[in-house]
């Protein structure tokens, strides 16, 4: 992948990183990304970020699991190997319940956790390039990809962030 | 606007329907049978149903209280005045113990003093129940139930008047909550094993106390949603928005969720156990109550959870309106299955059609006369799948005694409401309401 270059601002409230946020969306800033040390109340929206699709996964691969669950179960105990248990019929419904249950869940939770780092392109080994470790501290940062941005353009940048206070600017390549 | 006033139509409204309550009842009463079990078991059943609203309205609001939460407390003061309905509780329950001090009604088995008499498990229960105690718990600890009420609502409007960052009323009903908690949470097992469980005198479950309160409290909330949205239709409650009634929403099909697993395991146990002194709760609804055991689970469990699983339909009232609705007639068709076989059952036994015929008398003499027993089981079970309208599915007498007993506890949860303004505006959380952000 073709590295790039990233020009950012750091900011040292969260207050004024929306304010910052709001000023580049009325501007039509193309921000690549906002970095934050714990979730913003309100930036998704301001951001235009639209809401997660990943628990419509997480439905779909729950019902994949009550499925498994429930049909082995009645394909093991009625055609297989049928067995009684303390008089019960062979497809005891209240019975399976519990597996289907767990199964469930299982199903779900495994799913979404392979999905979300799936989509993510993370997994074991990846590595992330970190702007800066303040932003996981203690510091708020918009940044901007400037790799085929023209000169006016970073210009205008810079002044959004000397416009909006932040308190630093510098670029990275990553 | 910060004060709500009972509109005149509204009043008429829930005055007609408190009339049509009083009818239905009385053309019930008249209707009814020597024992007038229908008349007794639709009071009961809508008394601890509306009780049990009032009651969990208080648990929720203390165990908010103590546990710091602040979403709800923009509109805290629909549940202060719910609870205040526990007055009406402590007359309506007062009125079913004095039924069974002076015989008006034949509701519980144990209350029927030759039953017990000639029956071992009725006598081996009869220290816990017995009228005395049905009494003590309807009246004495309802009563408590109702100074923690009118104290919680008392300190709430009293912290009205102070000057900012002041907590010391705060603190105070901390105070109180944190004894009620635990007061709260015993004495209503007990009193739905009195209540409700003991309809079924030979039967037990443990289950059964948390089974029932969850039942209430999913009917608390639903009660709740639909007077927000009233509330709001009428221009009060502003500050009230999608994100309050998104935590409702959450609420309402956590506990919904939470239901079903103790429906289930209450059942799932029976059923494996396969103990016939347990199963027969469950074959008595089975064989006699196909339609409502089932409609059971499918308002109160898969309705619930498919249509509350997404975020936005918890956020839009309308469908929290509807939902909501057929949600909390499901908890109350849940009380009526609870309530009203066992009390056929009681009344059957007791109008001496099958005395003999006693299920725990019969168990000892079934080696011995085994043909004779096999057929008198038959025979009582043919008599209990009869349909009998009123028991099998709620009449139209049931659904008219049900508005009425709603029509009552709205009006006195809106004259309730008119005393205080709507919003707690000194309560330290109140910001925290107003800015509550769930997406």
């Amino acid at each position: 992948m073709k590295n790039k270059e990233v020009l950012f601002g750091l900011y040292d409230d969260e207050e004024i990183l929306l304010k910052a946020v709001k000023e580049a969306r009325d501007h039509h800033l193309d921000i690549m990304d906002v970095f934050s040390p714990f979730p913003v109340h309100g930036l998704d929206p301001i951001l235009g970020l639209s809401e997660s699709r990943l628990h419509q996964a997480g439905f779909v691969y729950g019902m994949i699991g009550t499925l498994t669950a429930f049909l082995f179960m009645t394909w093991v105990f009625t055609r297989d190997w049928p067995i009684i248990f303390g008089g019960k019929p062979y497809w005891s419904v209240p019975a399976f319940i519990p597996i289907t249950f767990e199964l469930t869940v299982l199903f779900a939770s495994i799913g979404m956790v392979v999905t979300y780092y799936a989509v993510n392109g993370q997994g074991p080994g990846v590595t992330n390039p970190v702007l800066d470790d303040r932003i996981t501290d203690d510091k708020f940062c918009i940044a901007f990809d400037v790799s085929e941005s023209s000169s006016e353009t970073v210009e205008t940048y810079k002044n959004f962030f000397s416009q909006t206070s932040a308190s630093e600017v510098r670029t990275k390549t990553i | 606007m910060n004060q709500f006033t009972l509109a005149g139509r509204d009043r008429t409204i829930l005055f007609g329907l408190m009339i049509l309550g009083l009818l239905c009842m009385g053309i019930t009463f008249i209707t009814d049978d020597a024992y007038h079990s229908r008349f007794w078991s639709n009071f009961l059943h809508n008394s601890v149903f509306f009780t049990g609203i009032a009651f969990l309205a208080l648990m929720f609001l203390c165990a908010s209280l103590i546990a710091f939460s602040g979403w709800h407390v923009v509109f805290k003061r629909i549940w202060e005045a719910y609870a205040q309905f526990l007055i009406v509780g402590i007359v309506l329950m007062a009125v079913v113990a004095l039924g069974i001090w002076f015989d008006f009604h034949h509701l519980y088995h144990w209350a029927d003093a030759e039953s017990v008499a000639h029956d071992p498990v009725l006598e081996g229960k009869s220290g816990f129940l017995n009228p005395f105690m049905y009494t003590l718990f309807s009246v004495v600890v309802v009563g408590v139930w109702y100074f923690f009420a009118r104290k919680m609502r008392e300190l709430s409007i009293k912290e009205d008047g102070v000057a900012q960052y002041d907590y010391s009323f705060h603190q105070s009903m901390r105070n109180y909550a944190s004894w009620f908690l635990p007061i709260g949470g015993f004495t209503s097992a007990a009193i739905v094993w009195l209540w409700v469980m003991s309809i079924d005198a030979h039967w037990y479950s443990t289950l059964f106390a948390w089974y029932c309160t969850i039942s209430w409290f999913v009917s608390m909330l639903c009660v709740t949603v639909l007077t927000l949205i009233f509330l709001k239709g009428r221009g009060y409650y502003e500050e009230v928005d999608a994100n309050h009634f998104h935590d409702l929403g959450k609420y309402v099909f956590g506990f919904s969720v939470f239901w079903t697993y103790l429906w289930f395991s209450q059942y799932m146990l029976i059923w494996y156990g396969n103990v016939g002194e347990e199963t027969i709760y469950f074959r008595q609804r089975l064989d006699s109550y196909p339609v409502l055991f089932y409609a059971n689970l499918i308002i109160n469990f898969v309705l619930p959870f498919l249509v509350l699983l997404r975020n936005d339909t918890k956020r839009k009232m309308g469908t929290m309106s509807v939902i909501c609705s057929i949600v909390l007639i499901g908890h109350w068709l849940d009380y009526f299955l609870m309530i009203k076989p066992g009390v056929m059952h009681t009344a059957h036994e007791l109008m001496g059609g099958h005395g003999a015929g006693h299920a725990t008398e019969g168990h000892g003499e079934a080696a011995s006369h085994g043909a004779a027993h096999g057929a008198e089981v038959a025979d009582h079970a043919e008599h209990v799948s009869e349909f009998v309208n009123g028991f099998t599915i709620p009449g139209f007498l049931e659904i008219g005694t049900f508005l009425g007993f709603a029509a009552l506890f709205i009006y006195l949860f809106m004259r309730q409401l008119e005393k205080a303004p709507l919003v707690a505006r000194r309560d330290p959380y109140i910001d925290e309401s107003l800015h509550h952000h769930v997406v």
